[in-house]
């Protein structure tokens, strides 16, 4: 396995579990490149300022609250910690709850953790004490600079820690139209409970479902991949056309000025406002 | 039911309006009268960016469902009061074309009676028509293009103009886009603001990636991205004027917004269509908030700008080799 993202400690009561946290779900997305069409040119994504309107280096980047209209409080790393003295690098576990009390939409993203040497013996004693309550730990984590609220799960031979969505980042279903819970005709009930029997199996086999879109344009992407060199990116003139561009926008601006002198000597509004 | 037609006084004129209780908008049951009293209400505010434009009416006389068809000459019948400029047209079938001024409120009233629901205007005032009086960038958002994606592309605009010392303002269409509009100094031909819009636009494209299409053909344009309309600027081209009601179900009305509006909605995360969005300022609800926030393209917000600085900083920002 890859090397740890985080490690920090499990507090519980006088327990302190010191772990170390790693990736337990990496996503198969494919990522692409954006290109420009015409000569295959990367994309490129500066930020500018917006005031000398010169990109930025990110050493030069700060994080500013606009309290109003154009009015920032500027925040450093420091400030950050400063608020939160407990941030440190901690899972604190504030109880435990059954884990069909919790509804799947709160959870987010889960990360494997480890115990170090030390904490190998009270790590085994919380999996298998979670795993025969059929509960999880609810917990606090500071990892950085940010809060997370935390589900600690027994997996097999692991616990995951699973991060949570907060309360109010789950979006309430009231404002959609849905059928309320009034009495259905049995005989359809009954239809649609049979049709789910036959449906169901005993165990959830992931590996059956594959990612077939991925797969399809893997296999593109190899095919043609192999079937030609590929394609180096035309050193471009991108900007080219803008260059010009701006050449004409000069020498019209000039004629404009030029139009100006003259029309004030002779007055050769062409047009009229009559009042018929 | 109202008489078939009644007198009422505008400002300083009797006016003669029409069959009051003829339903325009039949879904939503709003008649013309109810478009009568929106632009009376609305005038103050709208008027300011009608006067002098000359107006294109889009007219519907049996409500949004039925016949429409654009005006440009002045209708028969308008009383002679009313302020009209004639410009003469080499390429049309006339040789020229008397247009409506759309001044004052009597004038606004009176449209209003046609059935004139949406407004054009061009992008120059009489006397000086040849001299657009502002930039206008048209943001179309393709069918799967989400409000955040739009809302981002209007921020990347604002932002590209920002950079080279440039301060847009910003409406709905009251349609499905929005409008940046960039007010210019007096003096620029359309053949600057056109070669300025088109160096906006690319450096747009350019900027913002895959959310963004220049592309005209419909057909060709990738639906989740926003269609940057740079082309609409030109003598005889006209925009939906700012509070002009559209031709569409729920009566939506182009309204001015503020930037911190803008970055609202860029911080959506629910995926709405902009047009859901945007509808909810109509003729019903648009007026409370008119007064509330006052003409947001207004008086000293109209910041009439220059060009050639803009350009000094667009050389030196935009043309290194990339």
């Amino acid at each position: 396995m890859a090397h740890a993202i985080w490690s920090g400690a499990i507090n519980f009561g006088l327990v302190t579990i010191p772990v170390k946290l790693f990736t337990a779900v990496k996503s198969d997305d494919l990522s692409f490149n954006l290109l420009h069409a015409k000569d295959e040119g990367r994309i490129k994504y500066e930020r500018i300022c917006s005031v000398d309107g010169k990109p930025v280096p990110w050493d030069e980047i700060v994080k500013g609250y606009e309290f109003e209209k154009g009015e920032y409080v500027v925040l450093t790393d420091e400030d950050f910690k400063a608020v939160n003295p407990e941030a440190t690098q901690s899972v604190d576990i504030v109880e435990f709850v059954e884990l069909d009390k919790i509804n799947p939409m709160f959870f987010d993203k889960p990360y494997y953790l480890e115990p170090t040497k030390q904490g190998r013996h009270a790590y085994a004693l919380l999996r298998e004490a979670l795993a025969t309550t059929n509960r999880v730990a609810i917990a606090r984590v500071v990892i950085r600079t940010k809060e997370y609220l935390a589900a600690v799960k027994p997996s097999e031979d692991a616990l995951v820690l699973e991060l949570m969505h907060w309360a109010n980042e789950i979006v309430e279903a009231g404002t959609l139209e849905l059928p309320g819970r009034e009495k259905l005709p049995e005989q359809e009930m009954k239809m649609a409970r049979m049709l789910i029997d036959t449906m169901s199996v005993d165990e959830f086999e992931p590996e059956k479902f594959k990612n077939n879109y991925y797969d399809q344009v893997m296999t593109m992407i190899e095919a043609r991949a192999a079937g030609k060199e590929l394609p180096k990116p035309k050193k471009a003139p991108a900007r080219a056309k803008v260059v010009n561009l701006m050449d004409v926008l000069a020498q019209s601006l000039e004629e404009s000025k030029k139009r100006r002198g003259a029309e004030k000597s002779a007055s050769t509004r062409r047009r009229k406002t009559t009042a018929a | 039911m109202a008489p078939p037609r009644v007198t009422r006084r505008v400002g300083s004129r009797e006016l003669s309006l029409s069959n009051l209780d003829k339903v325009l908008w039949p879904k939503d049951g709003f008649t013309k009268g109810d478009l009568i009293d929106y632009y009376e209400r609305v005038a103050q505010y709208a008027l300011p960016h009608l006067k002098g434009r000359p107006l294109t009416l889009q007219r519907y006389p049996n409500g949004i469902g039925g016949e429409t068809f654009f005006e440009k000459q002045i209708p028969r019948g308008i009383p002679d009061w009313v302020e009209r400029v004639t410009v003469p047209t080499p390429s049309g079938l006339r040789s020229q074309i008397t247009f409506v001024l759309c001044n004052d409120l009597p004038t606004l009233v009176l449209l209003a009676n046609l059935a004139a629901i949406v407004l054009h205007v061009w992008t120059s005032r009489a006397p000086a028509l040849e001299e657009p009086d502002f930039v206008i960038f048209d943001l179309d958002p393709g069918e799967k293009c989400t409000l955040r994606t739009l809302a981002e592309v209007t921020l990347g605009v604002r932002d590209l103009l920002g950079e080279v010392g440039l301060k847009p303002l910003v409406k709905t269409t009251g349609g499905y886009g929005v409008h940046v509009v960039l007010p210019l100094r007096s003096g620029y031909s359309y053949d600057t603001a056109k070669v300025f819009a088109e160096i906006v636009a690319r450096q747009a494209a350019q900027r913002l990636g895959e959310s963004v299409t220049l592309q005209r053909t419909v057909a060709k344009r990738p639906q989740a991205a926003v269609y940057l309309d740079y082309v609409q600027v030109g003598l005889g081209k006209t925009i939906v004027a700012p509070y002009s009601v559209r031709a569409r179900d729920g009566a939506p009305v182009s309204t001015p917004l503020h930037w911190s509006e803008v970055e609202a909605l860029a911080r959506r995360r629910a995926p709405t269509a902009p047009a859901d969005e945007f509808a909810k300022m109509n003729i019903r609800t648009a007026p409370k908030r008119f007064e509330r926030e006052g003409d947001l393209w207004g008086g000293a917000l109209w910041k009439k700008q220059r060009l050639e600085g803009a350009l000094a900083k667009a050389q030196r920002l935009w043309s290194e080799p990339g």
